[in-house]
């Protein structure tokens, strides 16, 4: 290791803070037009805000970690879980600071993370974050909000694929960097998974293969951003099974749980002084041809429910494992409540 | 009578071309009057023929060159049995006007592509005859009489305007005009596209730069109940089409006949030579076919 | 205003006189379905719309969704302006609906029975309902393909039609579209972009989804695509980048997940369709073009023009690749085979028509004609062969100049004319610059897949067009027509499926970027 725990994982986590920010984006998107076109309340996919609350870890459960204050951004929290309106959950997690799951809070943590690691990151890169976080901090969102997110949730995708960009084209192709990366595509796999396990009533037990309505699943598909691809990549109708595995294994979409899984592979392959004996590299290894496997497999698909379960939970162990190699000697560190 | 017909296109680039595709119309149909005892066509460069009947009832003839050339040569023969046309029926103007008519003469009615002008009009006030039939005998001499046969003042998408600036043109243009100025008066007429023998003197052999074209007129038998007849007539020739005259087919005018259509690809400009070969046999001598 | 409780959503608004206005009945009370959507207007305000439509313009103008707009009769286009999206949309009940749709598909049908029988057995014409001649004048009669049945008889693959409402409230077919109808990119994109700019519209509704449509045309296009091994490749045929409706061809496109070729792309050889593809020559099974007929094979149409595939007629004769729709239904759509469609209804269903036509006259019959120069100041008059809104003469409007030019020209060629009544067009409520709302007339533009010959699908609205000149009754937007987003509600007594009741899973929690073994984390 030539630098420091605490700088790698603030830089990891730069990296899922802005990549958690654009998904949540996207996925308040996608939902935001599926309910207003009538489909909260359908069948085989539940895009819905209750779903999407527990996605993106807006739930009494999460909290857990701020039980001690019961301030009003957890009040509203519970409240809106009760009873998930439109309006609460746009609120709660694209503007509400008091949040710490709100786009807004995700962009102030990657703000003040990108403050400490100023030095090893680009000027511009670091630019493109604080301007970021003002743009929203000086915007006077509740108007934005009143008129549709809509134009909240461009800018933030905007931003984001701007920081990425500036990242490929200024940052040195160091370890450093390797870190940033490795945090952005664990973040991207895991909210896929989450989204795909949220919506879709696999865990329930219902087999996949009666569920057949293709606007459902185009909305999903929306929400996580992979619409335009899966139709060029797959060209059938868009099942509720097909647009799982195009989700899971195909690492043509950038946005896949096996492209994020590959690039996190690579990134902590590079970073790492010693990859053959590392455990998250190893683990990744694993993942990595299993996934491949399970792809050119012709897996029954009521056995996909049970995959994404089992592939979370490979990508929880090699988190556990990113922080116990490279992190454990990093100070402690505090969640901030972004002011 | 009887005649053997070679009809060889000859098209030479200045440069490759590739995706040669095109259409020959160049069969002779078949009829009552027509028997079809051979027909054949080479290709060279060699290609795959595809053969379908069109809409008029026309055989087309299909290929494509697809590696590049520079040289492409259609040759095609046949040998063709003919029969006089028989007399032209009698009717009054009044029969054109019967549904038994209108219902075959469909879309050959059609004023299509006819221009408004006044020497068309006026050309028009001097067509009227005692019967149909008269009228498109008048048709087939006023034609003649008014303007020019000359090769090069008109090409092939001439239109009847362009005739009528030129004051000459072609077989194809003298049909067209033709055409025009039949439908004008209610009297059905298709264009014909064909070979045409033409005799000097003793010579049993003619040759003609390309194919000829004339047209055919619709006429009410004159016996009600009896369906009109399409009756054969030459602008070029000033008169009735006879034995002389191999039939390939027919439509409203030259673009649905043409003997020949085709597109290339390649930059290249392409020279045509054409050459159509009409020798009278007697019967089925197949040594006469070998005479070009 | 009789009810306090109903708001004034729009004062000042005035419907025109004698016609329908869909959203405020006698009175200026709002309809039954319209109350809702009355009281969001009156809380949005004039200033809410005006600043939705200046994000409007801006978004429309980013993502390139724009139109091009001819300045007058034969003027060349101007410039791209932002497709003009209405703000107000219109709703569509369900009980309204269920005609609309049933009627609608019964012409496709009816049309697609109508294109068969024109090129096979001329059937309608050995009955004595329509003329022969007739046909064989029209200029959209493709003669190449006489005798040529697509797979599955299916030519029709997309269609629509034009529907006005009458001051009763009565849907009439003004004109039939079975060759390219264009707009469904529109009808789709308005969508989006209403979800976007006025999210608060939808409340209190329950709108029917139209997302579906590409994946319905993709289906239909696969379906027709002959059998091979492996999957049918799909293409859109686009005649370039410069067309007015390249938007919509690279939409479908992208939409749809397939190639969107121009003729250069496309080549045959052997009777076989192929692209041009870097990995060589790849088959194509499926074409769904978005050009004219005289556009397809140069060997075929137009002789004056080198456009198109050579070849391509014979691998569609030879059915080795499938076009749509299909060539030839140009006849079927013919503003003077128009006149005839209740009667083909009749033939080849035997349905009675579901919706009525616009009283349709021929002039080249000399009665009808005889009537309708006598009124000419009171009637449409259409050429029969063209689209768009080109070269269209309403009585009404005209000075005694324009009746006498029109006059000479019925009389001269009547065959390429037709008249119509004139229809006083509903009004919808429109948004003007300064976000009032004023009455605009309208009409509706549904959109049709046919999948089988007995499977007709209909995107629930389509393209409402909406004049944007006060009184004017010209929706085209190639002559400065505006569109509305369309809502077809979901049928409020329909049982709805009832979703499972939600369990959720159990995720892992989501991390915040704390250490893993830290337990005893301090609070700042």
């Amino acid at each position: 290791m030539t630098m420091l725990a605490r700088i790698a994982q603030e830089l990891f986590w730069l990296g899922r803070d802005l990549s958690r920010a654009e998904l949540t984006a996207r996925m308040l998107d996608g939902v935001f037009h599926a309910d207003l076109q009538g489909r909260a309340d359908a069948i085989s996919v539940t895009l819905s805000w209750e779903a999407l609350l527990l996605v993106i870890g807006a739930q009494p459960a999460e909290s857990s970690a701020a039980r001690a204050s019961a301030d009003d951004g957890e009040r509203a929290l519970e409240k809106a879980t009760t009873r998930a309106t439109r309006d609460d959950v746009v609120r709660l997690l694209t503007v509400d600071a008091a949040s710490p799951a709100s786009i807004v809070s995700c962009v102030a943590r990657g703000r003040e993370r990108a403050r400490t690691v100023r030095d090893v990151i680009s000027t511009e890169m670091w630019e493109a974050v604080n301007t970021f976080h003002l743009e929203l901090v000086r915007r006077d969102l509740s108007a934005a909000m009143r008129t549709g997110p809509y134009s909240i949730y461009s800018e933030v995708k905007e931003r984001c694929a701007l920081f990425w960009g500036l990242t490929d084209r200024t940052m040195m192709r160091d370890e450093a960097r390797s870190f940033l990366v490795a945090g952005g595509r664990i973040e991207s796999a895991d909210m896929v998974l989450r989204m795909l396990r949220a919506s879709l009533p696999l865990s329930t037990g219902a087999s996949v293969r009666e569920m057949l309505d293709d606007g459902e699943a185009l909305a999903l598909l929306h929400a996580v951003g992979g619409l335009q691809a899966y139709r060029r990549a797959v060209r059938a109708a868009p099942r509720t099974a097909s647009v799982t595995r195009f989700l899971l294994y195909d690492r043509s979409y950038p946005g896949s749980v096996a492209a994020s899984v590959d690039g996190l592979h690579y990134a902590l392959s590079t970073a790492d002084t010693s990859p053959r004996s590392a455990p998250p590299v190893l683990r990744l290894g694993r993942m990595v041809a299993d996934l491949d496997f399970r792809r050119r497999a012709t897996v029954d698909d009521a056995a996909l429910g049970s995959t994404l379960v089992q592939v979370q939970e490979e990508l929880a162990a090699v988190d556990r494992d990113v922080a116990n190699r490279y992190f454990a000697g990093a100070a402690p560190r505090a969640v901030r409540s972004p002011a | 009578m009887n005649f053997a017909i070679r009809y060889l296109t000859e098209y030479s680039y200045d440069g490759e071309v590739t995706d040669n595709l095109n259409a020959l119309r160049v069969r002779p149909a078949a009829s009552a009057r027509q028997r079809v005892d051979e027909f054949s066509v080479r290709i060279d460069p060699e290609a795959r023929l595809h053969r379908h009947t069109d809409y008029f009832g026309t055989e087309v003839v299909e290929f494509a060159v697809t590696e590049p050339h520079t040289q492409l040569a259609i040759d095609v023969r046949a040998r063709v049995a003919t029969t006089a046309a028989p007399v032209p029926p009698q009717a009054e103007w009044s029969a054109l006007t019967l549904a038994d008519y209108l219902e075959p003469a469909g879309e050959f009615l059609l004023a299509q592509g006819a221009p408004t002008d006044p020497r068309l009009d006026a050309l028009h006030a001097t067509t009227r005859a005692r019967t149909p039939l008269a009228t498109v005998l008048l048709v087939a001499e006023l034609i003649p009489d008014t303007f020019e046969y000359r090769a090069g003042v008109t090409y092939v998408g001439s239109t009847v305007g362009d005739l009528l600036d030129a004051g000459a043109g072609v077989c194809q243009d003298f049909v067209h005009l033709g055409l025009a100025l039949l439908r004008r008066r209610g009297i059905a007429a298709r264009y014909v596209s064909g070979y045409l023998f033409v005799s000097h003197g003793d010579e049993v052999e003619s040759v003609e730069v390309a194919t000829h074209a004339w047209l055919e007129a619709l006429l009410p038998s004159g016996t009600p109940g009896e369906e009109p007849v399409w009756v054969g007539v030459d602008p070029t020739n000033r008169g009735l089409s006879g034995e002389f005259h191999v039939k390939i087919g027919h439509g409203r005018d030259y673009g649905d006949v043409p003997p020949t259509k085709g597109v290339y690809r390649g930059g290249a400009e392409a020279a045509l030579e054409a050459t159509v070969g009409m020798t009278r046999t007697s019967g089925l001598d197949p040594a006469a076919t070998a005479r070009f | 205003m009789a009810d306090v409780s109903t708001p004034t959503p729009a004062p000042g608004y005035a419907p025109a006189p004698g016609c329908l206005d869909e959203v405020f009945g006698a009175g200026g009370a709002p309809w039954e379905h319209a109350g809702t959507r009355a009281r969001s207007l009156a809380h949005l305000g004039a200033e809410g719309l005006a600043a939705a439509g200046r994000r409007r313009d801006a978004i429309f103008m980013d993502q390139g969704i724009t139109f091009e707009v001819s300045g007058g009769d034969g003027d060349r286009a101007v410039r791209d302006r932002p497709f003009p999206l209405d703000l107000v949309p219109r709703i569509i009940p369900a009980a309204e609906w269920e005609t609309i749709e049933r009627g609608v598909a019964q012409r496709i049908r009816a049309l697609n029975a109508f294109v068969d029988d024109v090129y096979h057995g001329h059937e309608i014409v050995r009955a004595g309902i329509v003329p022969w001649s007739l046909i064989v004048s029209r200029s959209h009669f493709a003669r190449p393909v006489h005798g040529v049945r697509p797979p599955g008889g299916v030519y029709c693959h997309v269609g629509g039609c034009d529907l006005v409402r009458d001051a009763d409230g009565a849907w009439l077919v003004l004109e039939d579209n079975v060759r390219t109808p264009s707009g469904i990119s529109y009808v789709l994109e308005n969508r989006v972009a209403m979800a976007r700019l006025v999210p608060e519209l939808f409340s209190g509704y329950r709108v029917r989804p139209v997302e579906h449509y590409p994946q319905l045309l993709l289906t239909a296009l696969r379906s027709v695509a002959p059998a091979g091994d492996g999957d049918p490749t799909v293409v859109v045929w686009t005649p370039g980048p410069s067309n007015s409706a390249y938007f919509e061809h690279a939409y479908l496109a992208r939409q749809m997940g397939v190639e969107l070729v121009e003729a250069s792309d496309l080549v045959v050889r052997e009777q076989v369709c192929y692209m041009r593809t870097t990995a060589g020559l790849a088959r194509v099974h499926s074409v769904y073009r978005r050009l004219d007929d005289d556009f397809i094979d140069p060997l075929e149409f137009r002789p004056d023009t080198l456009l198109g595939v050579p070849g391509l007629l014979r691998a569609y004769r030879t059915g080795t690749v499938a076009i749509a729709n299909a060539i030839g239904t140009g006849v079927a759509d013919d503003k003077a085979i128009h006149h005839y469609v209740p009667e083909m209804i009749r033939f080849y269903l035997g349905e009675e028509p579901v919706l009525r036509n616009v009283r349709t006259h021929l002039l080249a019959d000399p009665e009808q004609r005889a009537e309708c120069l006598e009124r000419l100041a009171e009637i449409v008059v259409k050429p029969t062969g063209e689209s768009g809104g080109k070269g269209v003469f309403i009585g009404p409007a005209a000075d005694a100049a324009a009746l006498a030019r029109q006059r000479a020209l019925v009389e001269r060629d009547p065959g390429r004319w037709i008249a119509q009544d004139l229809v006083r067009l509903s009004t919808v409520p429109t948004t003007q610059a300064d976000g009032r709302l004023a009455a605009r007339h309208v009409d509706l533009r549904p959109f049709a897949v046919m999948v089988d010959a007995d499977d007709v699908q209909i995107v629930p609205g389509g393209l409402t067009r909406v004049a944007l000149v006060e009184g004017s009754l010209i929706v085209n937007s190639s002559r400065g027509g505006g569109s509305k987003d369309t809502w077809v509600l979901e049928d409020a007594d329909q049982p709805r499926d009832v979703a499972p009741e939600y369990v959720p899973p159990t995720l892992p929690e989501v991390r915040y970027g704390e250490p893993w073994h830290d337990q005893s984390q301090q609070q700042q």
